[in-house]
């Protein structure tokens, strides 16, 4: 549900970072936010939660063109993974439009992944949505730390883990070095800009 | 053209971080006012151009002051669009409130407000009794009180089982709601400030008989509520909506006495409950629809580490289900619905009881609100004793 600013005539949409705790969701953004600059109005701002931290600036993507002659703003989020921060989580994914599911390459985080992946399911079904229907872009992250040796599953398999049902776009990504990060936020955005002109063009 | 109103409604539907969003997205500038109940002083957040700049609550402003309105899950709101001359003390971002607000929140650093049961002693005499829950009434309208009573400590101010029909409110003190039961007074509750003590049972032309005892803990100051103008607004009402509100007036009484029977260790109808299991309403189910019982039993219990712990039985003419606009803490969220196999339910056209209750006069409204909340809390006592007296029985089946 994006948000129509006819004041600046803009549209206002959401994507939100989701993941298990130290996946990296905020070096996703944190890279998004130092090698995008020129995109980026006003501030990021940091909340440190507990284990974790979140997230949050505003984007404005280049070159996506406009929706009914609108910009297109982008808010871009990471959720805190506790349990315990609901009221923070009800805000960030209410009204979310696009999703990135950011799940750890290691191979001892297997089982978090798909926790997290069917928390994000129940989540995003108490708030009328379908992980099926939603904009939702998987990034298999921390695929350099294959060249230190430390085990990490391969990227069939974690595609057979996670994204057997789904079947959305996937990226292997190294949220550090940058790698394959701008790739997963174009194709969501794309993703989520062809929802929402679906959706638009359905409403008119 | 100044001071004008442009925005205004209930903070349960809109809340604070969603409010604070839509005023920034368009770049308002004016003053934001939220009232609560639960509060003596409103709440004042200034705005210029989308941005808080600055806000005032009681003697606190500035961010300190924005993050205690998180609490404020209950209330009403309105923003007024004008020009801001407030110096610009918060300077963090919008969008970085709202989230540190939420995250506060959620980490337990703000207090939220609401129908609250205070676990920690309200007045010296309490201190006795640490873990007896407090229940805190609304703020008391004045149109409905004809007469004020002074009460001394240890006075009885209403007896078990004698008639009576007078509705109090509690001006300034605490009440101590007791039982008699054969293992001598048994203390359930609490009663502080905005209280009501009497039943909604008055209401009717039967004389009312009173369930409980109320004592006065130190002294105790009463305003004598016109049961006339109450009496009158009860009986304008339809008959559903009457029903309704009798059957939460009892409801908290046989929850009362559910708490006594644990007392007394009464181990009740445990095969009556096994015989029965017909789950209608399952715990933290989403159960939007109101019934009322038709025909059958229905026991209201909680479930609490594996064990059912019988709460009330109810039977026909009650009602079951979402009550939508208090909260009971029972079904569907925080109780379950075990039914007799021949239980018949028709369901209620909630629209219209909400009408109703909507119109209702804020004493009413309030008597209404403040029997969910003791029921609530009177719910935690049942638990507690049950685990108390009766846990380690059905533990060893």
């Amino acid at each position: 549900m994006a948000i129509f600013n006819l004041k600046k005539r803009e549209i206002e949409c959401k994507i939100v970072y989701y993941g298990p705790g130290r996946c990296g969701k905020t070096t996703n953004l944190e890279y998004v936010f130092k090698s995008y600059k020129k995109q980026i109005t006003g501030e990021m701002v940091s909340i440190n939660t507990e284990g974790d931290r979140t997230l949050f600036f505003d984007f404005l993507p280049m070159g996506l063109g406009k929706i009914r002659n609108c910009d297109v703003r982008v808010q871009l989020y990471t959720v805190p993974g506790q349990v315990k921060y609901s009221s923070t989580r009800k805000l960030v994914l209410r009204g979310v439009d696009g999703l990135v599911f950011v799940a750890d390459s290691l191979e001892v985080r297997r089982e978090k992944n798909m926790l997290s992946l069917k928390d994000l399911q129940k989540n995003l079904k108490e708030y009328g949505k379908s992980i099926f229907k939603v904009p939702l872009i998987i990034q298999y992250n921390k695929r350099d730390l294959a060249e230190q040796g430390i085990p990490l599953m391969p990227v069939k398999q974690m595609n057979r883990d996670l994204n057997r049902q789904l079947k959305v776009p996937s990226f292997p990504a190294s949220a550090v070095t940058g790698n394959g990060v701008g790739t997963t936020l174009k194709e969501c955005l794309k993703l989520t800009l062809l929802s929402l002109q679906r959706e638009f063009q359905w409403a008119k | 053209m100044h001071n004008q109103v442009v925005l205004k409604g209930n903070l349960k539907f809109l809340n604070l971080g969603d409010l604070m969003q839509l005023i920034g997205a368009n770049c308002n500038s004016g003053t934001l006012r939220m009232h609560s109940k639960y509060t003596a002083e409103p709440g004042i957040i200034f705005f210029d151009k989308g941005n808080p700049i600055n806000a005032s609550y009681g003697s606190k402003t500035g961010l300190d002051a924005v993050y205690t309105f998180f609490g404020w899950t209950e209330g009403e709101f309105e923003f007024v669009k004008e020009k801001i001359i407030s110096k610009k003390i918060i300077t963090k971002s919008r969008m970085g409130i709202i989230l540190e607000g939420l995250k506060m929140i959620d980490d337990g650093k703000i207090e939220k407000l609401g129908p609250k049961i205070l676990d920690q002693e309200i007045s010296g005499s309490t201190k006795k009794n640490p873990g007896m829950p407090v229940v805190n009434g609304p703020l008391v309208d004045y149109m409905y009180v004809v007469d004020e009573e002074d009460f001394f400590d240890g006075e009885n101010i209403v007896e078990e089982g004698r008639h009576g029909s007078w509705l109090w409110v509690l001006m300034e003190g605490v009440v101590e709601i007791r039982k008699e039961t054969s293992k001598g007074t048994l203390p359930i509750i609490r009663l502080s400030d905005g209280s009501f003590i009497g039943s909604m049972a008055a209401f009717l032309i039967q004389g009312n008989i009173r369930t409980a005892t109320a004592v006065a803990i130190g002294n105790v100051q009463l305003g004598v509520l016109d049961s006339q103008l109450l009496s009158q607004e009860y009986s304008s009402l339809s008959s559903e909506f009457k029903g309704l509100l009798m059957s939460i007036d009892k409801r908290l009484k046989l929850v009362t006495n559910m708490a006594a029977d644990y007392y007394t260790n009464r181990s009740i109808n445990d095969e009556q409950i096994n015989n029965d299991k017909k789950n209608i309403i399952q715990q933290g189910e989403i159960e939007e629809k109101l019934y009322i019982i038709k025909q059958g039993k229905a026991t209201v219990g909680r479930y609490n580490d594996n064990n059912f712990i019988p709460l009330c039985n109810l039977y026909k003419g009650d009602f079951i289900g979402h009550m939508p606009f208090f909260d009971l803490n029972h079904e569907p969220d925080y109780a379950a619905v075990l039914a007799s196999k021949d239980i018949k339910l028709r369901e209620i056209d909630m629209e219209q009881l909400q009408n109703e209750f909507q119109k209702l006069s804020s004493t009413l409204k309030n008597i209404t609100e403040f029997t969910a909340n003791c029921i609530c809390a009177t719910s935690k006592v049942v638990c507690d004793f049950y685990q108390q007296y009766s846990g380690s029985d059905s533990k060893n089946e």
